[in-house]
């Protein structure tokens, strides 16, 4: 790694204004895969930018890591995360596999919809033009708790139009979950099905995967998608033994170190089937590399339904979102991370995945606390006057 | 260089002198890794003989007598090692080649049948993503049965083979003891080529990174519970030195086979709470890893106790405090350990 690449990473990862002009040269071959800024080995985007920013200062997944999302109850936010991962993937034209389920998931994609800077310009334009009249005397205050880890630009920063950052390789693009994504690499996605055997299930999954890493060319970028793994609608009874699964994280984990800079995957796990205090979880949860773990509140789906236009720049968290190993940082001890220990709570709307600080919002009429709760405590008068 | 010394002045009295057939035991839970800590004991026993560019203030305390390492990971990969080592300004790859230290690959082959394939593709910081297009690569020749066949090459042979297939591959074939068996001969010729090449008054540390896994993953339906992994250890310790262990320590490991009454634990509950516990009473020392109980903090990683294990012996020369101190280890992997309270 040479002091020059780790330089651009840097900048890339913390402050996207300046990115804009240091990233007309590309920087790797390999289009979605950027050093990272901590320590300058080779991340890839999970497709979720809040998600990237989340990982223990590498902005990205770092490869050949795994990451585990567990998901409580019934509801699906993992499984749009791993679309967004999955269709970060086609649009990278990196080679995802599929492990478990039918052809029509890979159909099921989020569609494009520009970079995730793109996004983020439109974002705040739209918020200039519709904003309430009651909340823009914040609006110079900015954001509260923007962004995770600051890597938000103030709005008044932007000047370029969405149109023009299609012209740079981008790490991070921005799908919008109500359409398909169309793209020509969807179809290269391999669908590795389940095949009923007496031996272990996950054996032909691995000899799958290993073949295909083994006949691609070296610069090919592979990522391993297994949506709900041993939800038993997919998975046969058997493959939830011990035996199975843990000897095949076992091998995937030796897989990844084979290919340390070639791989990454992520899997998601229903937690209300097999709870954290079970063994089994928690020794698979010993072998990934990352875990998260997703609490939805409960009926989150009717407070989204009521609230309006007039809450959509501050959406209420569908739940709440733990951390319980990052990639990297745990493995050499871990701790030290600004993000660790922090109470996230999570938001999907139909544009993004968001992850955001928790807070409890202020009671409602108790104006006091609402005005001691904005950063900087009261705004002026010339601000207050319409 | 970090900026702190490598080994904390607290710790050194653990990390170095461990008496003879004497068995250490690191427990570590899920956000409290135990990687540091085998660093720190690779580091206390390698880096007197081969680092000139050690902070002088270890040489008084620790090495009087050189020592040699069998290092047998059954999580992490050798790359992993390597470059945590090096930051801590310790060359694994160096020490291997003078046969300083061994380092036995439990990850890469264990469960994996058709895996001969995998030493074809370049490991490590060669196989860059930047690297221009490279040519399919083209599967080896077969060559032979591999469990055998890692007993019969010779270290030349394999030293021939490249960076990552330097070190012998461990592998899980069949069932039960004969399975265990057979990497406990593939680990036992290690540590006989070790001692080979050993003077009379150089010492072999044995260190086992999580041989728990080798439970978890088989189990009763393969035929190993925790009296095999047991015996399977002490078999091991029987020639080394010294042993250190490190094992998980997580609640659901080891409280649901205590606390579940009605029965509804698993076998892969209630064998590694009798390994684990049963290794406790064995060992001479429990390092015991864990998070804050009071919540995350940023300038604290975790917790580390040291305690006498059921195997401790009163009478013996060596004393052994126990305490309590908490760790931190930072972005640029230096490491400070102090008591609670001070910093």
């Amino acid at each position: 790694m040479s002091f020059r690449k780790r330089n651009v990473g840097l900048s890339t990862g913390a402050d996207r204004s300046a990115a804009v002009s240091s990233q007309s040269a590309p920087i790797e071959s390999s289009p979605g895969i950027r050093p990272s800024p901590d320590d300058g080995r080779p991340t890839t985007s999970t497709g979720a930018p809040s998600l990237d920013n989340l990982l223990a200062g590498h902005a990205g997944l770092p490869m050949g890591k795994t990451i585990l999302i567990e998901e409580n109850g019934t509801t699906d936010f993992a499984g749009a995360l791993l679309r967004y991962y999955a269709a970060e993937g086609v649009v990278q034209e990196q080679k995802i596999h599929v492990v478990g389920v039918p052809e029509q998931w890979g159909r099921s994609l989020p569609g494009l919809i520009g970079t995730a800077e793109s996004l983020e310009e439109k974002r705040s334009d739209r918020r200039k033009d519709e904003k309430m009249k009651i909340a823009w005397r914040y609006e110079r205050l900015g954001e509260f708790g923007a962004g995770v880890a600051g890597s938000r630009d103030p709005p008044s920063q932007i000047t370029a139009a969405g149109g023009e950052s299609e012209a740079k390789p981008a790490f991070c693009h921005a799908f919008d979950l109500t359409k398909r994504l169309t793209h020509a690499g969807i179809s290269n996605m391999s669908f590795i099905p389940l095949v009923p055997s007496k031996d272990s299930p996950f054996a032909a999954i691995l000899k799958e995967l290993q073949g295909a890493l083994l006949s691609s060319p070296a610069n090919t970028i592979h990522r391993i998608v297994m949506p709900t793994l041993l939800n038993p609608t997919l998975y046969p009874p058997s493959a939830s033994q011990p035996e199975h699964v843990l000897q095949f994280f076992h091998s995937l984990k030796a897989l990844m170190s084979a290919y340390p800079t070639r791989v990454t995957a992520m899997i998601t796990i229903p937690l209300s089937l097999f709870p954290r205090s079970s063994g089994l979880i928690r020794w698979i949860e010993l072998l990934c590399d990352g875990i998260i773990e997703l609490c939805p509140f409960p009926h989150s789906a009717d407070t989204v339904a009521t609230s309006g236009a007039a809450t959509s720049v501050e959406e209420p968290p569908q739940g709440m979102l733990k951390t319980h190993k990052l990639p990297v940082l745990h493995e050499r001890g871990g701790g030290s991370d600004q993000n660790v220990g922090q109470d996230w709570a999570f938001t999907l709307s139909r544009r993004r995945f968001e992850i955001k600080p928790f807070s409890l919002p202020p009671a409602e009429g108790d104006t006091e606390a609402q005005d001691a709760a904005t950063p900087g405590g009261m705004p002026k008068k010339s601000d207050l006057e319409f | 260089m970090p900026s702190q010394p490598p080994l904390p002045p607290l710790l050194t009295p653990y990390l170095s002198d461990l008496p003879e057939s004497s068995l250490t035991v690191i427990s570590s839970v899920l956000g409290a890794t135990s990687n540091w800590l085998v660093l720190r004991y690779l580091h206390a026993s390698l880096s007197n003989t081969a680092n000139s560019n050690t902070s002088p203030e270890n040489n008084g305390s620790i090495g009087r007598t050189s020592r040699k390492v069998v290092l047998v990971s059954f999580m992490r990969s050798w790359d992993f090692w390597k470059t945590e080592a090096k930051r801590l300004g310790l060359d694994l790859a160096r020490l291997r080649d003078k046969r300083q230290f061994v380092f036995v690959d439990g990850l890469s082959e264990l469960f994996t049948p058709s895996a001969s394939a995998f030493s074809t593709v370049p490991v490590g910081s060669a196989n860059h993503a930047t690297l221009p297009l490279r040519n399919r690569p083209t599967p080896v020749p077969g060559r032979g049965p591999p469990a055998a066949g890692s007993l019969d090459r010779s270290a030349q042979d394999r030293r021939v083979q490249g960076d990552a297939s330097n070190s012998v591959r461990l592998h899980f074939r069949g069932r039960g003891t004969a399975a265990l068996d057979a990497i406990e001969k593939d680990i036992i010729s290690e540590l006989h080529r070790q001692r080979a090449s050993s003077d009379e008054n150089e010492e072999l540390l044995l260190i086992i990174d999580q041989l728990d896994l080798l439970l978890a993953a088989t189990g009763p339906g393969l035929g190993i519970g925790a009296t095999e992994m047991a015996d399977w250890v002490m078999g091991l310790q029987q020639h080394a030195h010294a042993t250190v262990l490190t094992i998980a320590a997580d609640s659901p490991l080891i409280h649901n086979a205590a606390t579940n009454v009605h029965g509804d634990c698993t076998p892969i509950e209630t064998e590694h709470a009798a390994l684990a516990l049963g290794l406790a009473h064995r060992a001479r020392t429990v390092m015991q890893l864990r998070m804050l109980e009071t919540g995350a903090a940023r300038d604290v990683s975790g917790v580390l106790r040291i305690s006498r294990g059921g195997g401790w012996n009163a009478e013996a020369k060596h004393s052994l405090d126990e305490k309590e101190l908490l760790y931190y280890i930072q972005r640029d992997g230096g490491l400070r350990v102090f008591g609670r309270g001070e910093s």
